[in-house]
């Protein structure tokens, strides 16, 4: 049996199961009787099996400041697709691929994670190694590895996690 | 409608074409991870909202969009992984010859 680190508070556990059950009636579909107390079952017992891990502290104002950093962040990553793009189509491959490290002043995993993501997931730049606030960046261009250079993402992030505790 | 899905799924259908072209014309693995990412960025994304806006309003729609949630974020996880294990395996990234 798992060691459980905090008691199971019922009022969590039925929210937890809940939500799950609503993502269980989202994917099936179908309103069956069988289904639907199948999946009741099932979100019952995933939420207590993992009842004991994390405690639930709602950060609305946190999760709705990340949610209006995607746009954003969508933006960035039109805005590369189409650099990287002309960089592939072009007849010389004017590419000049190199290794950057950056040290960021980020002062929680949670914003680190998110860092490293969106660097991730912008085209033509990858995180290649993590170490606390140390990222070690390869960029496919000059202008790519300037974009990670002048911190504009991490402005960004440290923006929206201003009113954190930090934990790092 | 139709129109503006069938105009999604081209445009998507160009970013993956480009990223195909990448991964045969760049040199090296860091290289190639780039072109990968155009694919699971930009073409996904615009290749699945055109799916759902052929599909229209329903629970296609709300699962293509649960897809793409999920999609953005494991795929950076996975080319990070590829990347990281390339660097410590003591791969040099390419470089331009200065002659």
């Amino acid at each position: 049996m798992a060691i459980r680190s905090r008691p199971i508070s019922p009022k969590f556990l039925f929210l937890k199961a809940m939500v799950l059950f609503m993502f269980w009636v989202l994917l099936s579909a179908s309103f069956e009787w069988i289904h639907l107390s199948l999946g009741l079952v099932f979100s019952f017992a995933v939420a207590w099996g993992n009842a004991g891990h994390s405690s639930f502290v709602p950060k609305f104002r946190l999760w709705s400041r990340i949610l209006l950093y995607f746009p954003w962040l969508f933006y960035k990553i039109v805005q590369s697709s189409l650099h990287l793009s002309k960089l592939i189509l072009h007849p010389a491959l004017p590419i000049a691929p190199q290794l950057i490290s950056v040290e960021s002043k980020l002062n929680h995993h949670a914003a680190i994670v998110l860092l490293g993501n969106s660097i991730t997931l912008t085209p033509g730049t990858v995180t290649a190694e993590v170490d606390r606030n140390k990222l070690i960046v390869h960029a496919l261009d000059q202008p790519l590895s300037e974009g990670i250079k002048n911190k504009q993402i991490e402005s960004k992030i440290a923006e929206i996690f201003k009113d954190q505790e930090p934990d790092l | 409608m139709e129109i503006l899905s069938i105009i999604f799924i081209v445009a998507g259908l160009f970013f993956l074409i480009v990223a195909a072209i990448g991964v045969i014309r760049l040199p090296d693995v860091f290289s190639r991870s780039h072109a990968v990412s155009l694919t699971d960025s930009l073409g996904a994304f615009l290749m699945l909202v055109g799916i759902a806006l052929h599909g229209g309003l329903g629970t296609n729609m709300l699962k293509i969009l649960v897809v793409l949630a999920l999609l953005y974020i494991i795929n950076p996880v996975i080319t990070h992984a590829t990347v990281r294990a390339a660097l410590r395996s003591g791969l040099k990234p390419w470089k331009k010859e200065t002659s």
